[in-house]
Formats: C-alpha cells, sequence, structure tokens
C-alpha cells in the first residue's frame, strides 16, 4: 500500500518534472506571479462571466493557458496584460457557447452567490454593487470589459487595446460611450 | 454641427483620486469641477462603482492555491503530451487493423472461389466415373492442389482475428 502511495508520488513528481520543461515558468516564479495576479484576474472573470463559481474554474484555465502560452519576459505589466487577454477570450468564449441555465454574464447572480454581511461593509454597499451588477448586464460584453479594464484594472488606453484586440485611437471613444451608457445605468438603478 | 466633447483635462486627477481612495473626501476643487463638468461626472459614478467593485470581489475571492493550480496545469500538459504523442500510433494502428481487415476479405474472397473450382472438379470426377481408370489421376489432381489451398484458407481465417487483436491491443 505504502509502495504503491510511494509510487502514485513518484509519477506525480515526474509528471511536475516534465511540465516543468514544458513551461517556460517555474514553480517559484509562478507562485510569486499568481499571488500578486490571481485575485485580480479572479474579480475580472466574476464580474465579467457573472458567477464566483464559474470564475473559479476560468481561472484554472486562464493560468493554464498563460502557462502553455510560454510568454517571454518582458515586464511584470506585460505579462499581467498577457493574462487579462487570456481572461478575455476565455470569458467570450464563454459567451459564445449556448448556455446551460440562465447564469449568463453579469445578472446579478454573483452578488447573490457571496453576499456576505463582513464583506459588504453597508446594506447601502450590498445594494450599490446589486446595481453595478445590474446596469452591467445591460452593458455590451465589449463595453464591460472595456471599463472593467480601464477603471478597474487601471489599465492605460494602449493596454486596453492590446488586451482587447482594438485600435489605440478608438478606445477613447468606445470607452467615453461605454462609460455613459454605464453611469446613465446606475443614475437610473438608484431612481 | 456640434462636435462632442469626449474628455476633460481634469480625468486623470479623477481617476487617480478614486484610485487611491482620496475621493470626494480630500480632493478639494476637484470636487467643485465634478460638480459642474458632465464628462467628469460620469466618471467619477462610474469609476468609483468599479473600484469598489473590484475591492469587495478581492476582497472575497478564494482563488486555490498557486500549488494546487500549477499541479493541475502539470497534470493536464502530461495527459495533453501523451494524446499528441499516442496520436500517430493510434493512426498506424488502424491502418494496420484496416490492411488486416482487407487481407481477411482477400483470403475469404480466395476461398469462396476455390469452392466453385472444387465444384468443377467434382463434376469432373463424376464424369470420369464412367473411367475409373482415370479417377485415380483425378484424386490426386484434387488432393496435390485443393488440399493446400483449404489450409491456407483456414489458416487465414484463424490468423486475420488474431493479427487484428494483437494490433489493436493497447498493452
Amino acid at each position: 500500500m505504502r509502495d504503491a502511495a510511494l509510487s502514485t508520488l513518484d509519477q506525480l513528481d515526474a509528471a511536475a518534472a516534465e511540465a516543468e520543461g514544458t513551461f517556460q515558468m517555474d514553480e517559484d516564479a509562478f507562485r510569486l506571479f499568481y499571488e500578486r495576479t490571481s485575485r485580480p484576474v479572479w474579480a475580472y472573470l466574476a464580474r465579467m462571466s457573472g458567477s464566483a463559481r464559474l470564475a473559479d474554474d476560468l481561472l484554472q484555465e486562464t493560468y493554464y493557458r498563460f502557462l502553455r502560452a510560454n510568454v517571454p519576459y518582458e515586464s511584470d505589466a506585460h505579462r499581467r496584460n498577457y493574462l487579462f487577454r487570456i481572461a478575455t477570450n476565455i470569458v467570450r468564449d464563454l459567451r459564445r457557447r449556448p448556455r446551460v441555465d440562465e447564469s449568463g454574464p453579469g445578472n446579478g447572480h454573483l452578488s447573490e452567490e457571496r453576499a456576505d454581511p463582513r464583506t459588504a461593509d453597508t446594506a447601502d454597499g450590498a445594494i450599490r454593487r446589486v446595481d453595478l451588477a445590474r446596469s452591467m448586464a445591460r452593458l455590451k460584453p465589449r463595453e464591460r470589459d472595456l471599463l472593467w479594464l480601464a477603471y478597474a484594472q487601471g489599465s492605460s488606453h494602449k493596454e486596453i487595446a492590446d488586451t482587447l484586440g482594438l485600435k489605440t485611437a478608438s478606445v477613447k471613444l468606445l470607452l467615453f460611450r461605454a462609460r455613459r451608457r454605464l453611469a446613465r445605468f446606475l443614475r437610473e438603478g438608484v431612481r | 454641427m456640434r462636435e462632442t466633447i469626449l474628455e476633460c483635462p481634469r480625468e486623470a486627477d479623477l481617476v487617480e483620486a478614486i484610485a487611491f481612495g482620496r475621493w470626494p473626501d480630500r480632493c478639494g476643487d476637484l470636487t467643485t469641477h465634478v460638480a459642474t463638468c458632465e464628462i467628469c461626472a460620469d466618471l467619477a459614478d462610474v469609476a468609483l462603482a468599479l473600484h469598489d467593485d473590484r475591492a469587495a470581489l478581492c476582497h472575497e475571492a478564494q482563488p486555490p492555491s498557486s500549488g494546487m493550480v500549477w499541479w493541475r496545469a502539470t497534470i493536464r500538459a502530461r495527459a495533453e503530451a501523451t494524446r499528441t504523442a499516442t496520436q500517430p500510433i493510434s493512426v498506424l494502428q488502424g491502418i494496420a487493423g484496416a490492411c488486416a481487415a482487407g487481407a481477411a476479405a482477400g483470403l475469404v474472397t480466395i476461398a469462396w472461389h476455390s469452392m466453385h473450382w472444387m465444384e468443377r472438379i467434382g463434376e469432373l470426377a463424376v464424369r470420369l466415373e464412367s473411367r475409373r481408370a482415370d479417377i485415380a489421376s483425378a484424386s490426386t489432381f484434387a488432393t496435390g492442389h485443393g488440399l493446400p489451398i483449404l489450409v491456407a484458407v483456414a489458416a487465414g481465417l484463424v490468423l486475420a482475428p488474431l493479427a487484428l487483436y494483437i494490433t489493436l491491443a493497447d498493452d
């Protein structure tokens, strides 16, 4: 029994060693990168997919594709942007897939799934988040991506263009329109 | 035609104030500006809502440990590498299987033709019945050529499925 367990461990070690050859990044570098980026990426995936449970799976997929891509190191910002580009593509693929249930992007399920009184500072804060989720759901997917990257993630126009595959010059106008629409929806929600 | 103004020079200040948690209490004249600027008013509503939402989501997030994500990725990479490596073998197995099936079909055809041939031998034997002297030579002919064919057909029928099994077996 013990031998069998050891054999399994050996196999896992061998698999890990083999995969280390597959991935350009080593495990320590990955750990540091993951600790810096996993929460923002999870937040992005959760808000764009509208589901915390789905975000857990999408997070794994995002990092897997990132590791397989063997992105050459240019800078931390470059790696982070690449990661968000992968996350964006994964969410796009998800939107194209036929829906099994009604838990679609930004339908407000997220706020209900993890509505924790300790994290929602006040009832007012929780209501604002539900309003935001509902307002975001009324936007086009690209508008949601744009706004999140610009104002939640703090990305520059160039970074947004790279992530979403747009021209830098068009980001300003698209962002302006998306922002105006969301602001209107938020005010309508408040009323 | 009136040109739509897309940006305000104070946008960057406002985004920075929101990002660093200074908005709206510690912004001085920026608050006054936002009250009169439509672009900045929209920006303040949107950026603040998204900033707060991100902060709350990051706080709520319970991502798996990096070790777990790494381990799953390695296992999946290995599985994919194995699948890629075994793909050509599967193709060869398929070709070998098709060849074995073709050979078996060929043998069955030969056997079928040989049965007709044996019938003709039988007819010949009937014709020769009257000429008893020739029976011995006819039976010698049938024994000399018919038996090897029958043996070949039987061997083919036994060996073809066996060859197919050995070719397609995983281990």
